[in-house]
């Protein structure tokens, strides 16, 4: 595991923060964590790189227990309220951080970096007249100055216009490919659907959904049947095996929480002398699936 | 922690507030220049003649040490405190790098900058004396003994500015300075006029009055020892090796001398203040 969690707690005076959080994140994968403003997101992340000091439990980033030095030797972030040394120019910022690092000869990977994130022909310039965009661009290469095991990316698109938001997609596609892990704080949620292997959800300090994004968004695939000739018997069995059910005239629409229970009711249809004419499947979008969990969630 | 202490002195360097002691102390520099050169107009070889030259030279010494500590106080009193205030933090410190780095850094990086201006001003001041003509004789050991103190009072208030930066705000910070070195001025002259009532001997009622000052003088140096340090500072510069004392130099010169112990204090004080600063800044939550 690149990082792991256990009842992972901080709070500030009993306030706030994130609650006994347990998480795990392998290797390679683009880890989406999610949830509405004030949730814990960016508290979570500083607690991971040591700018906060957890009130109680364990974790690990690379098997480093956190706070520690070595925890942090192979991790790059990107802070959410990203502010960097204004008087420096970007050249200037950037070797100043390569030398934090410890990284000898850090040209050729700050040129490379430049051109990753379309910064290079402005590294001579101040920061102060960076535009919030390419201070933003600037902070991703902070990030993966030290060609980091894993990334801890905050809101990293925040200040970014379309065209940015795509290129920073393709980066953390690309760190993908190269085996790197991602934590992505977002709450951009097509952003994360679109590059997340996995998602946590958190909201009022607490994990609420966690899991693969396809098997969480499988769980919640609605479907529509038109069909005749049948049975009250195989309407009720149908019922059973689904959730939000609504029947009117041949028409059905449910809700199944594993996709293999479609072809499995289709066949009940048929076996039971039933026609089925019509079988529309809908799986939801991140966004629903954001919005019923959450939803739920204030109302419990 | 050099990359720390490097950037540091870059920054010093870059900022507008160094920009402006500078042009300031050059300003001072050339007033005290030209009052110099009226004053040693009319050479004598009186008595008077030294001791009022002494007093012009302690006058110089005293704004120029004003003028650092007023340096120290415009560049080092956001050193810890700003990064955190406006975020830059947060990229330093996820970096593989520990917390007390960055306050030792900062101190050592500040300090090399301030003792350098320090040298230059102290030196400026005694170099313009002894180029107008001033009949106090120097020896280059005075010359440096006197060069060490005065580069020490700012590095003790420095290591105040970066302990209450590393733990409070940057306002708080300027509260805490500014009282501490205006309470430290305050408690040396109350000394200083305490040691005048015990050596004019103005019956009984002037010796314990003049205690009583002197012992309010030790209270508050050991809250700031700024003021004894540049006292020891005068004395260094004015004692000469055949034991001519020139110590006589008013209102800002020393009649009483720190004892040893207060330079023990001075030490472990600084340590302290460093020690605390780093470790309540590596408690605290970012």
């Amino acid at each position: 595991m690149v990082l792991e969690t256990q009842n992972l707690t901080k709070q500030f005076n009993g306030k706030g923060g994130f609650k006994e959080v347990t998480l795990s994140v392998e290797k390679g994968q683009v880890f989406g964590f999610l949830g509405p403003n004030g949730a814990g997101k960016s508290t979570f992340v500083k607690t991971m790189v040591g700018l906060l000091h957890p009130t109680s439990g364990f974790a690990w980033i690379l098997g480093k227990p956190i706070g520690t030095v070595e925890s942090r030797e192979k991790v790059g972030f990107l802070p959410e309220n990203f502010r960097y040394h204004d008087w420096m120019t970007g050249k200037e910022l950037l070797s100043f951080h390569a030398e934090l690092y410890k990284i000898k000869n850090p040209g050729k990977k700050i040129d490379e970096l430049l051109e990753l994130v379309k910064l290079k022909g402005h590294e001579s310039k101040l920061i102060k007249n960076y535009s919030k965009g390419m201070q933003q661009r600037i902070g991703i290469v902070i990030a993966l100055l030290n060609d980091p095991e894993i990334v801890f990316l905050d809101e990293p698109t925040s200040a970014l216009d379309p065209v940015g938001r795509i290129e920073v997609r393709e980066i953390i596609k690309q760190l993908k490919s190269q085996g790197k892990t991602v934590f992505l704080n977002s709450h951009l949620l097509s952003e994360v659907e679109m590059v997340c292997d996995e998602v946590a959800i958190i909201n009022h300090g607490r994990i609420i959904a966690e899991g693969k994004l396809e098997e969480l968004l499988k769980e919640h695939t609605h479907v529509e049947m038109i069909v005749s000739d049948y049975t009250s018997e195989l309407i009720e069995e149908i019922s059973r095996l689904s959730k939000e059910f609504q029947f009117k005239e041949g028409k059905l629409s449910f809700k199944v929480e594993d996709k293999e229970k479609i072809p499995i009711i289709a066949k009940m249809i048929i076996e039971a002398g039933a026609k089925l004419y019509q079988l529309n499947t809908q799986t939801s979008s991140l966004e629903d699936l954001f919005i019923n969990l959450i939803g739920k969630d204030e109302v419990s | 922690m050099i990359t720390i202490i490097k950037y540091t002195f870059k920054e010093m360097l870059k900022k507008r507030a160094f920009l402006l002691v500078s042009i300031l102390s050059l300003l001072y520099l050339s007033i005290y220049a030209f009052g110099l050169s009226r004053i040693f107009e009319h050479p004598s070889n009186s008595i008077y003649d030294i001791i009022f030259q002494s007093q012009i030279l302690s006058a110089g010494l005293f704004f120029a040490n004003f003028i650092v500590a007023f340096l120290v106080l415009l560049t080092s009193v956001n050193a810890i405190s700003g990064e955190i205030e406006s975020g830059t933090i947060y990229s330093i410190l996820s970096k593989p790098i520990k917390r007390y780095e960055l306050v030792l850094g900062k101190f050592i990086g500040l300090g090399a900058m301030i003792v350098i201006y320090s040298s230059i001003m102290f030196l400026s001041v005694v170099g313009l004396n002894i180029f107008m003509g001033s009949k106090i004789t120097f020896e280059a050991s005075n010359i440096l003994r006197g060069l060490f103190f005065f580069d020490l009072g700012p590095i003790v208030f420095l290591a105040l500015i970066i302990a209450s930066s590393s733990i409070f705000s940057t306002v708080n910070t300027g509260i805490i300075s500014i009282m501490a070195y205006g309470i430290a001025l305050v408690g040396g002259v109350l000394e200083q006029i305490g040691a005048a009532m015990q050596q004019s001997q103005v019956g009984a009622f002037g010796l314990k009055s003049g205690e009583s000052l002197i012992n309010a003088g030790i209270l508050t140096s050991l809250i700031l020892p700024t003021d004894v340090i540049y006292r020891k500072m005068t004395a260094e510069l004015l004692t000469q090796s055949s034991g001519i004392s020139f110590m006589t130099q008013g209102p800002f010169g020393g009649m009483s001398q720190p004892s040893i112990y207060m330079f023990i204090y001075i030490f472990f004080y600084v340590v302290f203040l460093l020690y605390y600063g780093a470790k309540r800044f590596s408690q605290r939550d970012l």
